[in-house]
């Protein structure tokens, strides 16, 4: 056989000039990536990490940066254009029924044999599956084949914060009333609980966890609405009363940034938080006077010993539109990568691997990362899995804001939420 | 049709009949419906509870930003003549009016908050108990969102009104008070009638501008507690951008179109009387 020596020059040219040596099997080199992202302290991690990717892989990535609801609209507009404006998102975990409903995403097992790790908590693969894997599933996605179309970037999970300096870690609502009553004094002031108490999803932010761990249900698997239970007024006139008669005045005005200003400033003992509030804020020694003093735990258990931290994590996805799909999928593999996921958390990102989350060292550093690992760990309580969670949420943030207010009796709220929420339902084509 | 009557009917048009289309069809089937969406409406308890939101808070910020600007306009008119203290409260006047609305809500905020706000510290200074909960109660959450209309557009009323007592001939004033016209004489009979034509147009102004207020209630109280400040415009974004109900949401739009355009016909039949004579 004759040697054919010039193919070996010939293919190492071809190599250098179209770029392809940064891994094998990945197509060229785009010239860059573009992601959306949410604007705000949720993405100070990927930019503390987006350097090192730089640095690795030769590819530039774009951050086109959103407020909240504006992000939503855009993707909305983008996917439904199946316009190929962005090779990468972060969204909500909320937006998941939409986005895995109308197909708008690349599925990351499918498309790419995308392998499950066992470093990452069984809940953060069931939030970026679609239909979901457990509870009510939306009409007429129940058929569909089960596909995972995102991963978590961001951790975020509601969990419970209390000065521990003044009380104990609380492990049930009785023992956080018994730390308040301990240490409530208006008069300091000193106030044994704070509550997140506007109208719409703050509130519904604060009392879901409450509402669940009471054994209550807003929908049934069938999306009847069984909101309308004893657990649900129980759980209600828990909250709007006996956590109210220890929470500052005005509570039912307050957002995220009132809660942990009262608490920064020392006023509060005992909360509810997410974790970008403690690293901008309660930890915050700029602004801060109860660094080092705070504890961080579970979410409380309700009578029945149930704990119901409430999820919120910001997902990592690719985009049908995406002419870049391999390399934005090589993306997500390097930022959620065990390796990456320390820096990213010393960057000032919110990590979701146990092998972060567990880890002595960041423990000592990050003071509350025990409390997301055992939240992300606990039974995954989410909001339920429609489209309609935001209206959901808007009536039940309506009525929990009147209840807390004063202005409508834990039952009537409960009554009337259930009623409009059944009637919203029916609309939306989820029954006669 | 010139171009840019065109254009101009295009971008206005379009919108509006895209609208009205909306208003009539389901908009998740695209169905036709009839008036089945503007039916709704009055069946919905919650849309009368922010119509009666909107009228008080119409009618709260109408009646102070007006009796409050032309009493002021008059006050300055008659007791400060020199240049530079006038030009200095036009200063301070027109920069409630430059702030957005958003930061207007921000601020007051901070203002009303019970616990560390300005407003509970200061009567508590003044020796009072300072312990209100403004935002919490539903009539206090009221003052508060009417306050801060008040507060951006009660000098807009003062601006006009003092521009237009500028108008009133001095010698009349003078014959009048030679007269022996006293303060209310003087306004009722010689410095109103120059007043009038503007008040009416001030009333169509801030009419339509509180009938869609939005930006600073939906910073300052979310439309809570409850729905005590959900008014209209409040309650038809819930329906548009919560429940996703872009039909009802049309229907409600319209609905706020045509009140604001009877209020705008009905005032502008007045204020050309008011012109004519």
């Amino acid at each position: 056989m004759r040697r054919r020596w010039w193919i070996w020059p010939v293919i190492a040219v071809l190599l250098v000039t179209s770029g392809a040596l940064a891994a094998p099997g990945l197509p060229a080199k785009p010239a860059k990536l573009t992601m959306a992202v949410v604007a705000g302290g949720e993405t100070k991690g990927l930019k503390a990490i987006l350097p090192l990717w730089e640095k690795e892989m030769g590819v530039k990535i774009d951050l086109v940066e959103f407020p909240y609801p504006t992000l939503y609209e855009k993707l909305v507009t983008a996917f439904q254009a199946n316009a190929p404006t962005f090779d990468l998102l972060i969204a909500d975990d909320p937006w998941m029924p939409k986005f895995g409903s109308e197909g708008w995403l690349v599925p990351l097992d499918s498309t790419f044999g995308y392998r499950r790790d066992a470093d990452i908590f069984p809940v953060v693969y069931d939030l970026g599956s679609w239909p979901p894997p457990r509870g009510p599933i939306p009409p007429g996605e129940a058929g569909k084949p089960r596909r995972l179309y995102a991963i978590t970037l961001v951790g975020n999970v509601e969990f419970f914060m209390y000065r521990k300096d003044l009380v104990s870690a609380p492990r049930t609502w009785d023992d956080v009333v018994a730390n308040a009553r301990k240490v409530h004094d208006p008069r300091k002031p000193l106030y044994g609980f704070v509550i997140r108490g506007a109208k719409g999803n703050p509130v519904i932010s604060e009392f879901t966890p409450v509402l669940l761990s009471f054994g209550a249900r807003i929908f049934d698997n069938n999306w009847r609405v069984v909101l309308n239970s004893k657990q649900a007024v129980d759980a209600l006139t828990f909250f709007a009363k006996t956590l109210k008669q220890y929470a500052p005045p005005g509570v039912e005005n307050y957002d995220a940034a009132e809660r942990a200003r009262e608490v920064a400033t020392g006023r509060a003992a005992q909360g509810f938080i997410w974790p970008a509030e403690i690293t901008d804020i309660v930890e915050n020694p700029s602004v801060s006077k109860v660094v080092g003093k705070m504890g961080y735990t579970l979410a409380p258990a309700g009578p029945g010993g149930k704990h119901a931290p409430l999820m919120g994590n910001w997902l990592l996805a690719i985009p049908k539109g995406s002419r870049n799909q391999r390399w934005a999928y090589e993306f997500i593999l390097w930022a959620t990568s065990a390796r990456i996921q320390q820096p990213y958390a010393l960057g000032g990102g919110i990590p979701f691997r146990k092998s972060v989350l567990m880890n002595a060292e960041m423990n000592k550093k990050f003071p509350f990362f025990r409390a997301m690992a055992d939240s992300l760990n606990a039974p995954a309580e989410w909001r339920p899995r429609t489209q309609e969670w935001f209206a959901v949420e808007a009536i039940l943030g309506t009525h929990v804001n009147a209840a807390l207010a004063g202005l409508e009796t834990p039952e009537e709220a409960i009554t009337k939420a259930a009623r409009e929420i059944e009637s919203h339902m029916k609309e939306a084509g989820y029954y006669r | 049709m010139t171009p840019p009557v065109l254009l101009l009917g295009a971008l206005v048009a379009y919108p509006l009949l895209y609208n009205v289309s909306l208003a009539f069809r389901n908009y998740r089937t695209g169905e036709f419906v009839g008036v089945h969406n503007f039916a709704r409406a009055f069946a919905d308890p919650a849309f009368f509870a922010s119509l009666r939101a909107t009228a008080i808070y119409v009618t709260a910020a109408l009646a102070v930003e007006i009796g409050l600007g032309l009493a002021l306009a008059l006050l300055v008119h008659r007791t400060i003549r020199s240049g530079w203290a006038r030009t200095l409260i036009y200063l301070l006047f027109i920069v409630p009016m430059v702030t957005p609305p958003v930061a207007a809500g921000v601020i007051a905020r901070l203002i009303y908050t019970p616990t560390y706000g300005v407003l509970n510290a200061v009567l508590r200074a003044l020796g009072g108990a300072g312990d209100t909960l403004w935002l919490s109660r539903g009539d206090t959450a009221m003052f508060a969102v009417v306050s801060v209309d008040v507060w951006q557009w009660m000098p807009f009323v003062f601006l006009v009104c003092f521009a237009g007592l500028q108008s009133v001939p001095q010698d009349a004033v003078e014959a009048a008070l030679v007269d022996g016209a006293g303060g209310w004489q003087l306004f009722r009979l010689i410095e109103f009638p120059y007043l009038s034509s503007l008040l009416l147009l001030v009333l169509i102004f801030r009419f339509t501008d509180t009938f869609r207020v939005f930006d600073h209630v939906l910073v300052l109280t979310g439309g809570g507690p409850g729905a005590t400040t959900e008014f209209l415009s409040v309650y038809l974004y819930r329906i548009a951008f919560k429940f996703f109900n872009l039909s009802y949401a049309a229907a409600l739009s319209l609905f706020v179109l045509i009140v604001a355009s009877a209020a705008f016909a009905v005032l502008g039949r007045f204020l050309g009387r008011e012109v004519a004579q």
